[in-house]
């Protein structure tokens, strides 16, 4: 299946999955749309151009111990 | 009693030192004029013109001992409702915390309390600082000043709904995606997302983390650095707080723009996405005056603005998610319809997809402030479209993506919205300039230039 294809019933697993079992028919169709338009955005996120050893932007930085 | 409404805070600050302007009389007048009109705007979600006068008159009496604590000394300020003041709740315009009571102040709201400041009230927001303008909460939303039928801009609505309105000369906001900078757009105010880590956010409700950012909005270009200077500076509890900033933003307003190298970037606004005819033609009048004034422009080109946005968004989402999601397990149905759909965004991000977002997000920062090898400030567009009617859902959530604010989320960068004329019916225009990380001076010294140039801040809307 492509992954972009999610169906209401596969965001109802997958938000049971997580703990969330307390949706209505509208709040799944909500995640139902907000799934599919994470994921289009997901798409527009280069990755291709990334190589191996590009670090992400928030990598830890420790701090020598403050005397 | 002389009108006040409209002092800017240099001004209101130069008449409360001298004593030529008490500040009780200020705080009052500006009670019955938020008394009078916010009815209709909404820009406040918690006035409290109590503390207001308590802090009126205490500042009242330390000017009077010759105590002067500076320029927000008796000055009135309001705080976006995710700020923490010390006794009143910080809701975040949400059902879910509406009886959240702040045991602190936060880091900002320390400052301005440590200023002399007189505060008063909590403005309204989108819910959780995403989620707006809705009718679905427990308070309505902020309402545009120059027309209550439009959109005000968000997620700071009544931060800038109240600047604009003549409410307040100063009131604080927060920036994740572009939320000091659209209301500021919005609402004709000037609006700044200072650098990452400038200004601490200790105390505010985050929405994501690793671009949450807390700015001012005020009227004009000088006030903006004026209290920018009371809130940036290092704070050890904030762990994305940057050490060794600078302090002074104002010291170098005066000196123009001539021999300064403005690099556009028009593909923003032109190519990537299409503005409103009459934004572009704002924008590029703002161009124009800048280069009249002596400074160097020329057009530059960084990635497209869509892979900016997409980079914000798949961060943001993430995060915010994080920060939500036991909520959404129990209180899912305590949300407004349009927050816990942005929010939802975010529940199935693949971690790689997260971590991948972030590795774009450190080469696109580095490319962007590579540039200012080549230039002092840059010009872009901040929003794309003047407002949209608020009661069209249609023509709010078109015109929410449709803005070029969050690349510098993205970068970090410091970014001010500045004021950049009025469309046909009416509604503002406006330009948003962009400096080195920490070059806020400098971004302040272009746009004052322009400012003072353009004249557009010396409009003011007529509430009714």
């Amino acid at each position: 299946m492509n992954e972009d294809d999610v169906t209401l019933d596969a965001v109802r697993s997958m938000a049971a999955d997580i703990g969330m079992t307390r949706l209505s028919d509208e709040h799944l169709q909500q995640l139902l749309r907000a799934t599919k338009a994470a994921r289009a955005r997901r798409n527009l996120v280069k990755v291709e151009t990334l190589g191996p050893a590009d670090e992400p932007a928030h990598v830890y930085r420790l701090k020598q111990e403050e005397k | 009693m002389t009108d006040v409404a409209f002092l800017t805070l240099a001004e209101a600050s130069e008449l409360l030192r001298n004593k030529k302007l008490s500040p009780v009389e200020y705080a009052r007048a500006l009670i019955e004029r938020i008394e009078k009109y916010d009815k209709s705007l909404n820009a406040f979600l918690r006035f409290t013109p109590e503390l207001a006068l308590a802090d009126a008159r205490r500042t009242e009496a330390e000017i009077g001992r010759g105590e002067w604590r500076g320029p927000l000394h008796g000055v009135p300020y309001g705080l976006k409702d995710i700020i923490d003041y010390e006794g009143l709740p910080t809701t975040a315009h949400s059902k879910i915390l509406k009886d959240n009571v702040a045991k602190a102040d936060a880091a900002v709201a320390q400052k301005l309390r440590a200023a002399g400041g007189v505060f008063m009230g909590k403005l309204s927001t989108h819910e959780f600082a995403i989620g707006g303008p809705s009718f679905d909460l427990p308070w309505p939303p902020a309402r545009n000043p120059w027309n209550r039928d439009y959109f005000c801009g968000g997620s700071s609505s009544g931060s800038g709904a109240a600047t604009a309105a003549g409410f307040l000369p100063v009131a604080l906001g927060t920036d994740t995606g572009g939320s000091v900078r659209n209301p500021a757009s919005m609402c004709g105010v000037v609006g700044i997302k200072p650098t990452y880590g400038l200004v601490s956010r200790r105390g505010v409700m985050p929405l994501a983390f690793s671009l949450d950012h807390v700015g001012p909005l005020t009227r004009t270009v000088r006030d903006n650095a004026l209290v920018l200077e009371l809130v940036a500076g290092h704070d050890r509890l904030d762990p994305g707080s940057a050490e060794d900033t600078p302090v002074t933003f104002t010291g170098e307003l005066d000196r123009g723009v001539e021999g300064l190298r403005i690099g556009v970037i028009r593909h923003f606004y032109t190519r990537d996405m299409q503005a409103d005819p009459e934004m572009t033609a704002g924008i590029d009048a703002a161009v124009m005056k800048l280069a009249d004034l002596g400074a160097h422009v020329r057009e530059i080109e960084t990635a497209p603005l869509a892979e900016y946005i997409a980079c914000n968004r798949v961060i943001l989402t993430s995060e915010a998610f994080a920060v939500h999601e036991n909520w959404m397990r129990e209180r899912p149905q305590d949300y407004g319809a349009l927050a816990r759909e942005r929010l939802m965004a975010g529940a199935f991000v693949r971690a790689a997809d997260y971590v991948n977002a972030t590795r774009l997000r450190r080469k696109l920062a580095d490319a962007f402030h590579a540039l200012f090898k080549n230039v002092d400030v840059v010009v872009t567009a901040s929003s794309m479209d003047p407002a949209c009617r608020i009661d069209d859902p249609a023509a709010v959530e078109y015109t929410y993506a449709r803005q070029a604010r969050a690349p510098f989320n993205v970068t970090g960068s410091p970014a001010l919205s500045v004021p950049a004329g009025f469309s046909r019916n009416g509604l503002p225009l406006s330009i948003q300039l962009v400096g080195r990380p920490f070059g806020e001076a400098l971004v302040y010294r272009v746009a004052h230039a322009y400012e003072r140039a353009a004249g557009w801040t010396q409009r003011h809307p007529t509430l009714t």
